[in-house]
């Protein structure tokens, strides 16, 4: 082959949602679920093993990505990035995660990288994932005795742990149907943009009256998950978004993150500029989200 | 190892083949149809060497897609765009402006912006430096390139390619 091959492994094309979960069921963590694959084959081309890969390729009803005003925003598990950013509805009530698919790899991994398994990669640079943190919502897993929803909030465990259990099929993202008022953005920064985040921040605030009423602000890569804010969150729920209130906020923001160093950045850089940006993407947001 | 009974067609010609479960979209081009003007570079998604266009113009890395998934899919490798003898205007374009060195990552980088131009006839600057991450020169800079994506994107506008 002219190529990095890839170790032995069998791969299964069922063509329903019950023949997947049967699968997973009786291979359990000796399966692992191809979608886009932009991870997963990365993965198996290095030091991952599986004797089985279950496709989801000819499984029907996944690749639907549905927005209703009262029920909020269902992803499908094959929804691409790139169907992300071909939806208005995304773009109109949910900035923050059409932002982070516009700068999400490349076009090439856009077309084929799904926002769920963006979310089951469970890494502190997720950047769809970092906007669904923000917006909130849940993860919709399914095994053969029923199916249950995730909380984001308690989705990610640690470095690429996620709560979904090894007989569970990761069905769809839910996302809550935008309050009145809600305004969200992501904002990250890179050496190029098709880069890993060096740090990352999305924020969705709902706006009342001049004052923000609930907030939830999320950082990306200071940490060994994504994590939000709560001390940044507490400072602007009820307040209104004064230059004041912005500063406080970004002295607030390094004593909220565990930052490392790594080859895209050090520990001391990302405290230095974390609390500057925590206060540009509000400011994004506030800004009719920033969208351009 | 399962192996899977697929059929691709490729620059319009049909294909049926037999491939291994881990076979690569990019190795079967390559090694088991001889399509080799589709290049290996990085292996992982980053250079774009490998890119072909799936059903009509959507860009994918044939090294990050296994070829039994792609069963009854129409792939264009850059040796397909040729018409009658005649070149693809962005491969004009990309004559006409030297945006050619080595030549390695250039049927990415052509197949690359006809998926781009499809999308956005009449691209800035900052939209093909945008459009084209994810296909990386390591000859030169990319000024070259993008001028001939912007001739290109000029020439084409009407023709209806």
């Amino acid at each position: 082959m002219t190529s990095r091959v890839m170790r032995d492994f069998d791969l299964l094309l069922p063509e329903s949602v019950a023949e997947v979960v049967d699968l997973l069921t009786r291979h359990k963590n000796n399966a692992a679920i191809l979608a886009g694959g932009t991870d997963l084959l990365i993965a198996l081309k290095f030091d991952y093993a599986v004797d089985n890969v279950i496709s989801l390729a000819l499984v029907p009803g996944l690749a639907e990505l549905t927005f209703d005003p009262e029920k909020g925003l269902v992803i499908g598990a094959r929804v691409t990035i790139a169907d992300i950013l071909k939806s208005p509805e995304v773009r109109e009530n949910y900035p923050a995660l059409w932002q982070a698919a516009k700068v999400f790899a490349t076009p090439q991994l856009r077309n084929t990288a799904t926002v769920l398994g963006n979310v089951l990669r469970a890494s502190p640079a997720g950047d769809c994932s970092l906007a669904l943190l923000a917006l909130g919502g849940s993860v919709l897993l399914k095994n053969s005795r029923g199916e249950r929803e995730v909380d984001i909030d308690n989705f990610w465990i640690s470095y690429g742990v996620t709560a979904r259990q090894d007989d569970e099929l990761a069905m769809a993202f839910k996302i809550p149907p935008p309050a009145a008022g809600q305004k969200s953005a992501f904002r990250r920064m890179t050496r190029t943009t098709e880069d890993l985040s060096k740090i990352s921040a999305a924020v969705s605030l709902q706006m009342g009256g001049g004052t923000c009423q609930t907030a939830r602000v999320a950082m990306g890569c200071v940490g060994p998950t994504l994590v939000r804010l709560p001390g940044v969150e507490k400072i602007l729920e009820g307040a209104e978004i004064s230059p004041e209130v912005l500063q406080e906020i970004v002295a607030a923001t390094a004593a909220e993150i565990n930052p490392i160093d790594d080859k895209r950045s050090s520990a001391e850089y990302r405290l230095k500029v974390a609390g500057v940006l925590v206060k540009r993407v509000i400011g994004q947001a506030l800004d009719n989200g920033g969208n351009n | 190892m399962k192996k899977h009974a697929i059929t691709l067609t490729v620059n319009g010609e049909e294909h049926d083949l037999v491939v291994p479960s881990n076979r690569t979209l990019l190795d079967a081009l390559r090694d088991d149809l001889g399509y080799t003007d589709t290049k290996y570079g990085c292996g992982t998604g980053e250079c774009g060497a490998c890119t072909v266009l799936v059903d009509g113009t959507t860009s994918l890395n044939g090294c990050l897609t296994l070829a039994a998934t792609m069963d009854g899919r129409s792939i264009t490798t850059a040796a397909g765009l040729a018409r009658d003898g005649n070149l693809h205007p962005v491969q004009e374009s990309f004559i006409r402006h030297d945006a050619v060195q080595c030549g390695f990552c250039t049927p990415g980088m052509v197949l690359k912006t006809i998926s781009l131009l499809a999308e956005n006839p009449t691209p800035s600057e900052a939209e093909i430096r945008h459009g084209l991450e994810g296909n990386i020169c390591r000859c030169t800079g990319y000024s070259k390139i993008v001028e001939a994506v912007q001739d290109a994107g000029s020439r084409m506008q009407g023709t209806g390619e």
